[in-house]
């Protein structure tokens, strides 16, 4: 019986330890968010940010030179390209992917935590979608992904696994909400 | 003699106006507060085939005004039914809603020349007994156009050209309209100045497309899928409208239904969601939901096919409105209300046919 309390006893330290080795993925207020494509998945990013009042300044074209670090405690990227937005923006995918490369860049040298986020399921996967998220993924410190978004390849699973970074899944655009409660612990 | 001659011709000159003045069959229910023309807004449209009924739906309580627009494209038919079934059955309890039911009434005068096969009558069973569903064509009917078309479109605002010259009677490609232009043109300009003195506040124009599932060769033979606009919601790029529409997409998400946000490209012009909003202060919307006689079978079953059917694209168009509504109603305020209108469970449950009059 002893023997039993014993190898109970270290089994119980080593998962405790274990669960504490693990690190908890967490953000501060205020956010920056900007659009990486000109979908409008952003605003939809923005519209679950007020439901749950997070504090965030959204500008869905904000260039490296015009942007403060010191203003914000974390950069959320929200990928998808669309082809109307980036026409109504009068840039093209080239010039975006520049844009959003410079300001992650400076997020990064300043210390912000980067996510990058899809929430627009498969219709907004593409070569350009695609193109954006590869080339802001090694800035990424966490990856917010809606379930259909990574169904047909698990790119963003894999983009994670590769990062050892952790990747927040949710099935629906409006249950982003409750990620974004978790992580900035509201 | 000439007595007779005289009734003769009036008898034949009418009937003449009678299959010149095709009219859908709508049964307006107890929601309905007024009725127009669309000639009220612009004196063109008068006595021609392209003038068509007005529905006002008004609370009396002050608020918001929407104004719903079906049968832009007339074998696009979950739009106009959506609509009839919004006139037969909503009732409005805050602010005013403007249901035009058959925006471009010439198309329904004629049968859809994309798919000849696709009967222009077809028939469904309500309570009421058996009614007529009209699946017309996507344009004014030539005969009505007056002037032949133009070997390439060129919107009249703007150098923006389509190579198919038959587009110029397609409605959806001549906001904000010419009111002394083609029919079709004075039809879009007739509905703008609708918007402008109804003061309409946000607008949808339902549409339908091909539905997905398909693959289909391009002349280079080359494949692609089907179904790119299915479910899409476009939205005006102004800001506002995109942030209704971000709250109307992920309102339609929770009844586990499809669908895809998207915005007006600055640079197709002509359409309604980018030009309404822009030359008025209308917010603006279309949708379009997946109609299998836009695929390429030739015999589609365009009432109740297995994946497609009429009653899931009605209650999809239904959920659409009910969530732009919401979305609008938490931007600017509880300014518009509507009951008495099924959810999309009920209608996949009970048949659309349940729900007209």
């Amino acid at each position: 019986m002893k023997k039993v309390s014993v190898v109970f006893f270290a089994l119980a330290i080593f998962f405790v330890g274990f669960v504490f080795a693990e690190e908890v993925f967490t953000l501060e207020q205020p956010a920056f968010i900007t659009s990486a494509g000109q979908s409008p998945g952003a605003l939809q990013m923005t519209v679950v940010c007020k439901m749950v009042k997070l504090d965030y300044t959204f500008e869905k074209l904000m260039t490296a030179d015009d942007f403060d670090p010191q203003a914000y405690n974390c950069a959320i990227f929200v990928v998808g390209a669309s082809g109307k937005g980036l026409g109504a923006a009068g840039i093209d995918i080239d010039e975006e992917t520049a844009r959003v490369v410079a300001l992650a860049q400076k997020a990064k040298d300043n210390g912000l935590p980067i996510v990058l986020t899809h929430l627009e399921g498969a219709a907004r996967r593409g070569a350009s979608s695609d193109l954006l998220f590869n080339e802001l993924s090694p800035f990424a410190d966490a990856l917010f992904i809606k379930e259909e978004s990574d169904a047909a390849d698990q790119m963003f699973s894999n983009i994670a696994e590769e990062k050892e970074i952790p990747i927040f899944f949710f099935e629906k655009t409006a249950d982003l909400k409750n990620v974004i409660s978790e992580v900035f612990g509201l | 003699m000439k007595k007779f001659f005289i009734i003769f011709t009036v008898i034949i000159l009418s009937s003449l106006s009678i299959a010149a003045y095709f009219q859908p069959d709508v049964r307006p229910g107890k929601g309905v507060t007024g009725f127009g023309w669309l000639s009220d807004y612009h004196e063109g449209l008068k006595g021609t085939n392209l003038d068509t009924p007005v529905y006002f739906m008004d609370s009396g309580e002050e608020g918001a005004t929407f104004l719903l627009m079906g049968g832009t494209h007339s074998n696009e038919i979950s739009t106009m039914m959506t609509a009839t079934m919004f006139i037969e059955r909503a009732v409005v309890k805050k602010g005013r809603v403007i249901v035009i039911p058959y925006s471009n009434k010439s198309g329904v005068s004629v049968n859809d020349t994309r798919n000849p096969n696709i009967d222009h009558f077809l028939p469904i069973e309500t309570k009421s007994g058996p009614r007529f569903i009209v699946y017309g064509d996507r344009r004014t009917d030539p005969e009505d156009q007056i002037y032949p078309d133009p070997e390439v479109f060129k919107h009249y605002q703007s150098d923006f050209t389509l190579e198919d010259g038959a587009e110029a009677r397609n409605l959806n490609r001549q906001y904000p309209g010419v009111a002394d232009g083609n029919i079709t043109q004075q039809l879009a300009y007739a509905i703008i100045q609708l918007i402008k003195e109804e003061g309409v506040n946000i607008n949808l124009d339902m549409h339908e497309s091909d539905p997905p599932g398909f693959t289909y060769k391009n002349s280079n033979g080359s494949t692609y899928s089907s179904g790119r606009l299915a479910y899409m919601l476009v939205c005006n790029p102004a800001e506002t409208a995109l942030e209704i529409g971000a709250i109307a997409a992920m309102e339609v998400e929770m009844y586990d239904l499809p669908i895809k946000l998207d915005q007006s490209n600055p640079a197709f012009r002509g359409l309604s969601h980018l030009e309404i909003g822009n030359y008025t202060d209308s917010l603006s919307f279309l949708c379009e939901s997946p109609n299998p006689g836009m695929s390429q079978q030739e015999f589609p079953d365009v009432l109740y096919d297995e994946d497609f059917p009429l009653k899931h694209r009605i209650g999809w168009n239904l959920t659409v409105i009910s969530s732009l509504i919401d979305g609008y109603n938490m931007m600017f305020g509880d300014s518009l209300e509507i009951d008495n209108l099924p959810d999309y469970f009920e209608i996949m449950d009970n048949g659309f046919e349940e729900y007209l009059n």
